[in-house]
């Protein structure tokens, strides 16, 4: 057992220096592109942009983890948006609203969680389905104007400097809720069980884990990370759309699946989701600087997150000498373990149980 | 151990469990059609019936194909982008060769939607990709490589021939070509799926992929097959959608994929794999399509569309898991009681 920790530990390292290897390997081609990139404020700068992916990200990696997904993410994060400035506009402080934003967005998160943990639902079909429900409803409440009457105050915090004008307040922040979100994740009871839930829920239910608790929490957790991207967004941006952050959501799960969370859950580590946010960040910065549109480094980064799971594959192949066989997780598992508890105990289809039928 | 007689009454509780789902939706669609009919005055003319048809064709064509994706528990999300990219090649061939002949484009619209299904489906059968993760990745992909060919530009309905155009806009019988192509390609997918050897291995895969393999099913083949025949069926679905709205441009049909996995979830196939009909599918369609149809002309926000096509999926889901999870229950009892039964026959 301990053996395998080692080797399981040793990969992820290796999985994580490969990371910082390819950090390096886009900065010397940016750095062919323009002279600029390693200024240091542009080097502190580069994450700037992506701090609402990465929150969503650290959110997300929770329920993948779990064995879940979260595809509805980033149009909660657009409901906690839109909210936040009706709620702003209606003449509310406006940390006040922010707070508001942070609380609709948990709702939301928790509601996928009830509907995934407490009626034990696909949670890919739920959250496809709550995705479309949640961007309809950022438009709902929001009917297509925008806001953006945000005191400078905020803004300022949200896409302002320290240090010498240099440092981005937004870069300490997410260095802090990466350290958090990375302790909680590696350092807690709760992140324990996650772990255990993702890679055996039956295995973790006979421990005695409060499985549904938890996989609710890790719901309630990714909805309350679109929230915070929500409030981030809206600092940095200085504005409110009901389509805010559209398209951003294979960013997200690049980011999370880049950075060796296994897909099919059960591991995963909070530093390579971090890396992979900066190798993100770093190759859309390059792409920007070689005058490559957005749609287009779509392409690039679609294909990354392609490479990415078909890399962790070969090297469970190579651990294993096969592939895992599971081409979708959608909650079958219990239905096959109860059958496997028909076989077990023949005592339950015994004549003398049914007899008084 | 057999027991034809009990077999046969467990399957007739699942077919008629599964009847129940397609009479379910006929009441929904009854309950819409009397509900828009009162509240909007000309929801019953033909005119607009007509415009339902147009709208429901390509996302039934387009569904057939996610259908044979879905009953082997997988999703194709890319979809949407496919429709769109063969969208604007369509238009584009018929805007440079203005004589290239109908049948010919469709067929190129086809092959090329094949290609990317295809592609699809080696990455999740061969690659081991889970398909949310990889259509989400050819979604993104497909519509990057759509707005690298059309480069900004569009194709306006001027630059397109009549014969193309009148695709969309000729009634044969009063019903429009579109309702009649989208209906053939029903009922040859609904007989495909019904009679067909290897498309019953569809719902045996879905069903229970494991068992599948071990009964010889070549499970990775029918699952590259089905993403590919999704991907022609989207290709196909693209060409429609050029004559139907020629302007065409890089964001065409952006979304759509989310238009056919409602029609086809509501339409109860099982986003556990392995069970449902392709007249359900037509049906879930048409309930979309008019509830959409009758939002429209009670002037409800377009953004509810978005909200009810969401709140769909999450209802059908629910209510499909909680279905199936009753009827293995009954069926489990059963199996149960005609062990009993057989045991105490043997008097043991």
């Amino acid at each position: 057992m301990t053996a395998a920790r080692a080797i399981a530990l040793r990969l992820l390292a290796r999985w994580e220096t490969l990371l910082v290897v390819a950090i390096v390997g886009a900065g010397i081609w940016s750095t062919t592109l323009s002279p600029f990139f390693l200024k240091r404020a542009n080097l502190l700068d580069l994450v700037t942009p992506y701090i609402f992916i990465g929150l969503m990200a650290f959110g997300l990696t929770f329920v993948v983890v779990a064995g879940e997904i979260d595809i509805s993410i980033v149009s909660n994060m657009a409901v906690s948006v839109v909210c936040f400035a009706q709620v702003f506009d209606a003449g509310v402080n406006v940390w006040l609203a922010a707070l508001i934003g942070l609380v609709v967005a948990t709702v939301l998160g928790l509601v996928n969680g009830a509907l995934v943990s407490v009626l034990d639902l696909p949670s890919l079909a739920i959250t496809l389905g709550t995705m479309a429900a949640y961007a309809g409803l950022a438009y709902v409440i929001l009917s297509g104007e925008g806001v953006a009457s945000f005191p400078s105050g905020y803004t300022k915090i949200g896409g302002g400097y320290i240090a010498g004008n240099e440092l981005p307040i937004a870069l300490p922040v997410i260095l802090a809720v990466a350290v958090v979100l990375g302790i909680v994740l590696h350092a807690t009871r709760f992140g324990r069980y996650v772990f255990t839930i993702g890679s055996n829920r039956e295995a973790a239910r006979f421990s005695g884990i409060p499985v549904m608790r938890v996989r609710m929490a890790v719901f309630a957790a990714s909805g309350l990370m679109a929230g915070l991207a929500g409030v981030v967004y809206v600092g940095y941006f200085g504005s409110a759309r009901a389509d805010a952050g559209t398209g951003s959501l294979l960013d997200v799960v690049t980011a999370v699946v880049l950075g060796g969370v296994d897909i099919f859950g059960g591991a995963g580590s909070m530093l390579g989701v971090f890396l992979a946010l900066v190798l993100v960040a770093e190759l859309r910065n390059g792409m920007q600087l070689a005058n490559i549109q957005g749609d287009t480094q779509d392409i690039v980064i679609g294909g990354l997150l392609l490479a990415a799971i078909v890399a962790g594959n070969l090297v469970r192949r190579a651990q294993t000498g096969r592939f895992r066989v599971r081409p979708l997780r959608l909650g079958r598992k219990e239905v096959i373990a109860h059958d496997a508890a028909d076989a077990l105990m023949p005592s339950k289809l015994a004549p003398q149980n049914l007899k008084g039928r | 151990m057999n027991f034809p007689l009990r077999r046969t009454s467990a399957q007739s509780l699942a077919s008629a469990v599964f009847r129940l789902r397609e009479i379910g939706i006929l009441f929904a669609l009854g309950a819409a059609v009397a509900f828009f009919a009162i509240r909007a005055p000309n929801f019953l003319s033909t005119g607009n019936w007509q415009g339902i048809a147009q709208n429901v064709a390509i996302v039934i064509v387009v569904g057939v194909g996610e259908t044979l994706v879905v009953l082997t528990r997988n999703i194709d999300l890319s979809v949407g982008s496919i429709v769109g990219l063969t969208a604007y090649l369509s238009a584009a061939t018929f805007a440079h060769h203005t004589g290239a002949s109908v049948a010919l484009v469709a067929l190129i619209a086809i092959a090329i939607g094949f290609g990317l299904g295809l592609v699809n489906g080696l990455l999740v059968a061969v690659a081991r990709v889970p398909a949310i993760i990889a259509t989400l990745a050819t979604l993104a992909i497909y519509r990057g490589v759509d707005v690298q060919i059309t480069g900004g530009g569009n194709i306006t309905a001027y630059q397109l021939p009549d014969r193309f155009l009148k695709l969309a806009s000729t009634k044969p019988v009063g019903v429009p070509t579109l309702a009649w192509i989208a209906a053939g390609v029903a009922i040859v997918g609904a007989a495909a799926v019904r009679w067909a050897p290897w498309s019953r291995d569809f719902y045996a895969i879905g069903s229970n992929p494991e068992a599948a393999r071990f009964a010889g099913i070549p499970v990775g083949r029918r699952v590259i097959t089905a993403f590919a025949i999704s991907g022609a069926l989207a290709g196909l679905g693209g060409f429609l959608f050029a004559s139907r709205f020629p302007t065409v441009d890089a964001v065409a049909a952006k979304g759509f994929e989310l238009d056919v996995i409602t029609a086809v979830v509501i339409g109860g196939v099982n986003v556990f794999g392995g069970s449902g009909t392709m007249l359900g599918v037509v049906l879930g369609a048409l309930l979309v399509a008019t509830i959409q149809d009758g939002f429209t002309l009670l002037r409800i926000s377009e953004f509810w569309r978005l909200f009810f096509n969401g709140f769909a999926i999450v209802v059908a889901v629910t209510i499909d898991a909680l279905v199936t999870r009753r009827l293995q229950e009954a069926l489990r009892r059963r199996r149960a009681e005609a062990l009993a039964a057989r045991h105490l026959e043997a008097g043991t």
